[in-house]
This record gives structure tokens, C-alpha cells and sequence, in this order.
């Protein structure tokens, strides 16, 4: 090929144009200092925060309702949308009166009856929720602003349970929303809270559109938790559901996202030396990793080899296996977890005593093992699930029980644990699971207390003492009276072993630097009082 | 001709009918319950058993399939399980994303790897040609998440050249639109591309080797008449051919690629579906695709005519 002038001048004009394409591929917009970019710990499927217990559709809640009550950063509740309230001597009265300014985002104003229905549709399915209506003689409507919660006896915890931000929270809605059964899906997405929904952006999969709702009227105290001033300091906040892990964290580092709440635990060190990215553990209370057995077939329906099991479990490893680094984990010996006020140490001889593979076989000798199967669901596609279920079969298969995994997804392990059969049926013996530490703090609102038998969370465990205390606890006037009945409770609980605890975990979020005022409670991320410079 | 397009648009309605029954019932046997994941980790069984029914879940299989088929019918795909929103409506949404990036990569590969196959067969045995089919072995063993990855890691994280992920639709600019489908379109294609380019060459090789091949020459036809009016026409059915089947690796690969680089099309609304088990979004994509799948078969065999005229239907 013969070298002329005119080509060495046309690759000189090519290779110009080519050293100018990274600026002008890179020159995409920048994402505004008004608009927040987030992915968030799972996709949004489902609007209607009462319908399901799903955390991402709480922290859709959060965003565009608004809650009569709310907890401070120290757990307290504290009026939100309540501007007064009352409770008659004898406790059984409380009425409230909501706050001025209160409106929905459609431009009506809230008024009485829109709580009074809003009450009872989440009353009718949230377990807290039914622990009050059980004890509600009348909810009603005094005027356009105040109405009555009337008790057939006190309900020292009402407050907490309107306050509190564990799945289901008591959202309030338009009337002729909450008035549709709460089997029934509501999707209009309008609220009185903080953050419009961008329906016209909204893009199911992709991503969600929250805009300023520039009528919302903040309370004038300084926002702790959910209680305080929700000060809307964004114009916009768009939740991107990008759904690889990996992708995610790049899209972080290069500042096309500002916000990503659940990077994987595994990698957090490659955030943490990245200086324009901030590692932030906002739900100081983190995550308690649980395991649960079918009570209703041998082995587990025999109390001895569920208490084996106490035995079998090294938190440390259980932990190490699938956080790595000790920074983010911790053991956990109550079932009230590590940093509630009901916390204690009551029966955790078992804790102290430690792995002891020996007594583990002895107890399931004394059980009557003969060599059953056990079904062990493993959820392939959450690796803290899978690696406690590999980890709990390698420890069952060394004191000889047929330990067996059943592979599947999330999916399919949430229908299988549903079958109340034996494992020839389709049943199950053992899955893990994991709550917030913090929502062990109500026994009567986790679903796992409960230990009412058929009427309780899978595994039904059963145990009639253990449910006489939990009512008492609900029906308790006062927190040390609470915590007394706590300790007990937890007495029977580690001899009926309905749950066995895996460890606690810590979960970092990662932001970019410039992003600031992120308050940091459990199971919700309120996106009020950000701001971006 | 009329009669031959008439009686494949009739096959192809029934090949849909069957991909259709396949995927129903495969979907129903699978382990999984929409109403569980819907209701959430907290829910009780009695929540969960109300959602069923309200879903329509509790039917009998037949019935339900009936429901989808008639529905399916009246060229409605149904509603998702989950967001409340029509199938057809969530598809239309995806589309775009989708089309674009499978445009894209088939437009590049296609002029890459005919060329690069061209120029091997001509050079075939040289530096070029041993360049072209090592890339070609490596487009076929390097998965596209691997490429993926790399190309993220390389080219939006350490030289900050292009983005990480997303899609801007071309509505908003041609040059945001094609700058976010480069680094996707380069990790789809090579596969494609290495596919394209090593039939291109085995097929060039061939016709390079007959008779009128040398008479071309003799009569003093260019290098570059020689290879493109003579060689690759007659080199061009099984190119089609390859074309027109890797369009289904191209499918596939959708998938991931849509999942690496954050891209909203069918493809990632087909993988949420899975995990969901959000049955109407995930029946509704599959029809689709296949719907597409066999239309292309249907247009390669009617380009076969317009190259080879002797073939006829």
C-alpha cells in the first residue's frame, strides 16, 4: 500500500475525531443536584403498602403516605399527622385530632374519616394491627378532624404499633382507598405524604419517579426517625432498579447513581476505599438470619431434636460463611435480638455452651431419629440463605442425619415451606430466613414469635404457655413490665426451640459523598431531610 | 410465492399455539406461587391463600388455560400479577430498549464480520486472516457477562468513557441513544460477529475455489469486483442463513445483556417475571418472542430468492 500525503492527513483527521469521542460520550447529562438517584434493596411490585408486607412497598409508603404517629430515633412514638391527642383515665379512650395543612395529593383535604377507614383495613391484616382491633370496641369520626379509638380494655402498646416502622406500617389513605378489602390491591398511589407518585414516569422494572410534594406542610420539630419535620430537600427522587449487583456498584462509582442501599457484602471494602463514596450502616439494629423447622413431622415435631439443633449452630461460622468480615456481624443469644429494649439473657445456657456435636446426636437419639429425611429448602439466589442452608446440612450429615438440600429460588422455597405436608408430599423440614432485629422488639407484631400452633408463621410452632405470655406482654401497661415478661417468655421459647438463631448482620449502605442528611432507623429509608451538593 | 407466505403466516400461528401450550403448562409445573412472593416474608398463610384468590390462582389448571387462550385470542396478553399493568402495555414499554439494541448489533456485526470474513478468505492463511479467527474463537468462549464486565470495568470505570448502564431513548438525542447501547451492542455482538465472519470465510473459500472464479480473473475483473460481485453473491445463502439463526443467539443474549447493562427491554422484563412468577408477563414475552423468531425464519428463506433466483417456492 503506498503512503501519500493526503492519507497521512486523513488518519491525522480521523485520529483527532477519535481522542474527541470519550468527551463527547461522556458528555451525558450529570444527574442534577435536585434529584436523587437510587437503587434500592429490591424492585417495587406491588404499591399498596398494606397488601403486602414486602419492604420496598414500606419504603414506597414512606415516601408518598403519611402516618399518624411515628418512632423518634431512640424508638419513641411521636405525632406526625396527629396534631392532638388525648387518653381518657381509665385508657381506654384515646382521641385524636389531626394536624392543619394536611392534605391529599389529588388536592382534597385528609380528613377524620379517611384515618378512621385507613385504621381498620390495616388493623384487619397487620398482626399488631389485629392485636389492637381485637381490643377496639369503635373507631370513629367525631368531626372532620378528630376522631375516637375506643378499647375494651387498655392497649398500652397503640402508639408503638401505630408508630412503628416494621411491615405492615399504618399508612394513612384516601377513604375510598382504604374502604376496598385489604385483600385488594389499591394502586391510585395518592397519599398525603412527603413525595408525589410520578405515575406518567413510572416505569415498572426500570424505575420509579418520587416528586416534592410542594403542598406537603412538615411539623416544625427537627425530623428524628419518622416523627419530626419531613423537610423535602430534593426535587425528585428516581429509585433505578438495576438488578446485577455488580452493575450497580459501577454505576455508583461513576456517579451515574448517588445512592445504593444493599451493596454486596463481599465487595464493601472496594466501596470503602473509594473516596467519593460513603459506607453507611443506617439500620443500626441490622438483621437477625433465622431458622425455622416443621414442627408438624418428625424429626421436628419431637422438642429434642429442635433443641439438637442449638447445638449444632456456630454463629461465627454461620456469619463468617456469608459476611466475611467480623465488622458487620455479630451473635445474637435472644430471640428479641441484640439491641431492643426486651434483650436479655434468660436460658441461653446453650449459647455459652456452644457447638457440641455429641449432644446434638444424643438429643436426636433421645427424639427417636431412625433415619428420616430431612429437607433442608436452600434459596439459591440469596447467598446468605443458601450458605447457612449448605453450612446446617453439612452440620446435620456429621452427626449422621439424612440431610438433604432441595435447590430452588426464592420463589420456589416461599410455596414449598407453604405445605403443611411431609416430605414425601412436597414438604420441608428446615429453610432460613432473615427479620429486622429491630422488629423483634414486638413479639405480637413479628410473625415469627409466634407460637400459636396452626394459626402461627411457618414451622407452626406450638406452645400455649409461650402464647399466654405474649398476650400478657401485649396487655402490659408499662416497659419494665414488658421486659419482665420478655425474660420469661424467652425462658420457654429456648426449651421449645420454635426458632434458632443464626446471627445478626450489619448492612452497609453506599452513597456518594455529596449526599447528605440520610437519616438512618430501621426497615425504612425516608428520603426527607437529603440533600445533594 | 402469495400461497408459500400465505401457508408459513398459517405455520406460524401454530407454532405459537404450541409455544404457547409448552410454556403454560411448564410455567404451572414449576415450583412457585405469585401469591407468596406478592404477600411478602411476614405474610400468613391465610393472606397469602386470599390473594390466590383473588388472582384466580385456586382454578382449576384447564380453566385457567382456557381464561389465557381466549383472552390470548382477543389479542390480549393479559395483566401482570404483580404491577396491575397490561402485558401488552409493559412489552410496548420494553420494545423500544430492545429493538434498538438488537438493531444495533445486528447492523455492526453483519458489516464487521462480512468484511473481516472477505478479507480472511482472500487473505486466507495470513496475518490477517489467523487475527480475524483468533478473535472469532475468543467472541465464542468469552461469555457475554464476562465481556460484559470487562468492557464496564475498562471503559466506564478506569477511562471514564462511556456510561456504566441505562438506556436514553433515541427521542432524547441520537447520540445519548447510541453512546449507552456501544459498550451492550460490542458485549452481543462478538458472539455474533465471530458466528458471521468464520462462515463468511469457510463459504468464501468455497465459491473462490470455482471455475468462474478464475475466468473472472482471466478476464481482468478488479480484486475488489472480483470479491464483492462475484464471490460473496454466490458465498451468500449460508451467510443469510447464519444470519437469520443467530438472530435466537441473539435473543438469549438479550437477556443477559439486558441484566449486565441495566437496559429496561423485554429481555430484563422476562428474567423479573421469572423470579416473580408473574405468569402473564412471562407467557405474553414468550409468545412474542417466538412470534418473532419465526417471522425471521420466514423473511431469510423469502431473501434466499432475491440472491439465488433460481430458487423458487
Amino acid at each position: 500500500m503506498k503512503t501519500s500525503r493526503r492519507s497521512i492527513v486523513r488518519a491525522g483527521l480521523a485520529a483527532g475525531a477519535m481522542a474527541g469521542l470519550p468527551r463527547i460520550a461522556r458528555a451525558q447529562p450529570a444527574t442534577s443536584a435536585r434529584t436523587l438517584r437510587a437503587v434500592m434493596q429490591a424492585d417495587l411490585r406491588v404499591f399498596d403498602p398494606i397488601w403486602t408486607t414486602a419492604n420496598i412497598t414500606g419504603y414506597h409508603g414512606a415516601l408518598i403516605y403519611d402516618m399518624l404517629f411515628g418512632i423518634d430515633a431512640d424508638f419513641k412514638p411521636q405525632p406526625q399527622m396527629v396534631g392532638k391527642y388525648s387518653l381518657s383515665d381509665d385508657k381506654k379512650l384515646y382521641t385524636m385530632e389531626l394536624r392543619d395543612g394536611l392534605g391529599w395529593h389529588d388536592g382534597t383535604p385528609v380528613v377524620a374519616a379517611d384515618c378512621v377507614a385507613s385504621l381498620r383495613r390495616w388493623g384487619s391484616v397487620d398482626s399488631g394491627g389485629q392485636a389492637m382491633m381485637e381490643r377496639v370496641s369503635d373507631i370513629s369520626a367525631k368531626d372532620e378532624k378528630t376522631f375516637v379509638i375506643a378499647l375494651k380494655e387498655p392497649f398500652g402498646l397503640l402508639l408503638d404499633e401505630l408508630a412503628k416502622p416494621v411491615t405492615r406500617c399504618c399508612y394513612m389513605m384516601r377513604r375510598k382507598d382504604a374502604e376496598r378489602p385489604a385483600t385488594e390491591q389499591v394502586s391510585a398511589n395518592i397519599g398525603s405524604g412527603p413525595f408525589t407518585f410520578n405515575q406518567a414516569e413510572a416505569k415498572p422494572g426500570a424505575q420509579f419517579v418520587y416528586d416534592k410534594n410542594l403542598r406537603y406542610v412538615p411539623r416544625q420539630e427537627p425530623p428524628s426517625g419518622l416523627a419530626g419535620g419531613k423537610m423535602v430537600k430534593l426535587d425528585r427522587v428516581v429509585w433505578e432498579n438495576i438488578g446485577d449487583e455488580q452493575t450497580a456498584m459501577a454505576a455508583l462509582q461513576s456517579g451515574e447513581i448517588d445512592f445504593y442501599e444493599t451493596p454486596p457484602i463481599d465487595l464493601i471494602g472496594q466501596l470503602e476505599s473509594d473516596p467519593a463514596i460513603k459506607v453507611d450502616v443506617l439500620n443500626k439494629t441490622g438483621n437477625i438470619c433465622i431458622l425455622r423447622m416443621n414442627w408438624l413431622h418428625k424429626p421436628f415435631s419431637d422438642v429434642h431434636a429442635r433443641q439438637a439443633l442449638l447445638y449444632l449452630v456456630d454463629q461465627n461460622a454461620f456469619m463468617k460463611a456469608s459476611f466475611g468480615n467480623p465488622k458487620y456481624y455479630r451473635t445474637v443469644p435472644s430471640i428479641f435480638g441484640n439491641d431492643t429494649p426486651m434483650s436479655n439473657d434468660e436460658n441461653t445456657d446453650w449459647f455459652r455452651h456452644g457447638v457440641d456435636l455429641d449432644r446434638a446426636r444424643d438429643l436426636f437419639k433421645q427424639a427417636g431419629y431412625a433415619g428420616e429425611q430431612v429437607i433442608v429448602l436452600q434459596a439459591t439466589n440469596f447467598a446468605y440463605m443458601s450458605n447457612s442452608e449448605q453450612l446446617i446440612a453439612g452440620q446435620l450429615k456429621k452427626i449422621g442425619v439424612n440431610a438433604e438440600l432441595a435447590p430452588s429460588d426464592w420463589g420456589g422455597v416461599v410455596t414449598r415451606r407453604a405445605n403443611q405436608g411431609p416430605d414425601d408430599k412436597g414438604g420441608w423440614d428446615i429453610f432460613v430466613t432473615a427479620d429486622s432485629d429491630y422488629s423483634h422488639s414486638d413479639p405480637i407484631g413479628v410473625s415469627s414469635l409466634s407460637m400459636a400452633g396452626m394459626n402461627s408463621w411457618y414451622g407452626w410452632p406450638s406452645d400455649d404457655a409461650y402464647e399466654a405470655l405474649r398476650r400478657k406482654w401485649a396487655d402490659a401497661d408499662t416497659l419494665d413490665e414488658r421486659k419482665a415478661i420478655a425474660r420469661q417468655m424467652q425462658g420457654l421459647a429456648w426449651n421449645s426451640v420454635g426458632t434458632v438463631l443464626l446471627g445478626q448482620w450489619l448492612a452497609p449502605a453506599a452513597y456518594r459523598t455529596n449526599v447528605r442528611g440520610v437519616i438512618g432507623i430501621p426497615e425504612i429509608i425516608p428520603f426527607w431531610n437529603i440533600e445533594k451538593s | 410465492m402469495g400461497a408459500y407466505i400465505a401457508r408459513r403466516l398459517v405455520s406460524t400461528v401454530l407454532v405459537m399455539a404450541i409455544v404457547g401450550l409448552f410454556v403454560f403448562l411448564l410455567l404451572h409445573v414449576a415450583p412457585g406461587d405469585p401469591a407468596a412472593i406478592i404477600a411478602g416474608d411476614n405474610a400468613t398463610p391465610a393472606n397469602i391463600a386470599a390473594i390466590r384468590q383473588r388472582l384466580g390462582l385456586q382454578d382449576p389448571l384447564a380453566v385457567q388455560f382456557m381464561h389465557w387462550t381466549w383472552r390470548l385470542l382477543h389479542g390480549d396478553l393479559g395483566i401482570s400479577i404483580f404491577s396491575d399493568v397490561p402485558v401488552m402495555r409493559l412489552i410496548g414499554q420494553r420494545l423500544e430498549p430492545t429493538v434498538s439494541l438488537t438493531l444495533v448489533t445486528i447492523v455492526y456485526s453483519v458489516l464487521i464480520a462480512v468484511a473481516a470474513g472477505v478479507v480472511s478468505a482472500w487473505r486466507a492463511g495470513g496475518i490477517v486472516d489467523r487475527f480475524t479467527m483468533g478473535v472469532a474463537t475468543l467472541g465464542f468462549s468469552v461469555p457475554v457477562f464476562v465481556l460484559g464486565y470487562a468492557l464496564i470495568y475498562y471503559f466506564a470505570i478506569r477511562l471514564r468513557w462511556l456510561p456504566v448502564q441505562g438506556y436514553v431513548p433515541i427521542a432524547r438525542g441520537v447520540w445519548p441513544w447510541f453512546v449507552h447501547l456501544i459498550l451492550p451492542s460490542f458485549a452481543l455482538g462478538l458472539a455474533y460477529v465471530a458466528l458471521i465472519a468464520r462462515i463468511t470465510r469457510a463459504s468464501m473459500l468455497e465459491v473462490l475455489a470455482e471455475d468462474f472464479m478464475r475466468t473472472a480473473r482471466a478476464k481482468g475483473a478488479s480484486t475488489g469486483a472480483m470479491l464483492l460481485r462475484h464471490a460473496l453473491k454466490n458465498a451468500g445463502v449460508p451467510i443469510v442463513t447464519v444470519i437469520g439463526i443467530g438472530v435466537a443467539l441473539l435473543i438469549s443474549g438479550v437477556v443477559i445483556t439486558e441484566t449486565v447493562f441495566n437496559i429496561p427491554g423485554v429481555g430484563r422484563l422476562i428474567v423479573d417475571a421469572i423470579s416473580n412468577r408473574d405468569y402473564p408477563i412471562i407467557q405474553g414475552v414468550m409468545i412474542v418472542f417466538s412470534g418473532v423468531y419465526v417471522l425471521i425464519n420466514l423473511a431469510v428463506d423469502l431473501v434466499y430468492t432475491v440472491i439465488d433466483p433460481r430458487i423458487r417456492y
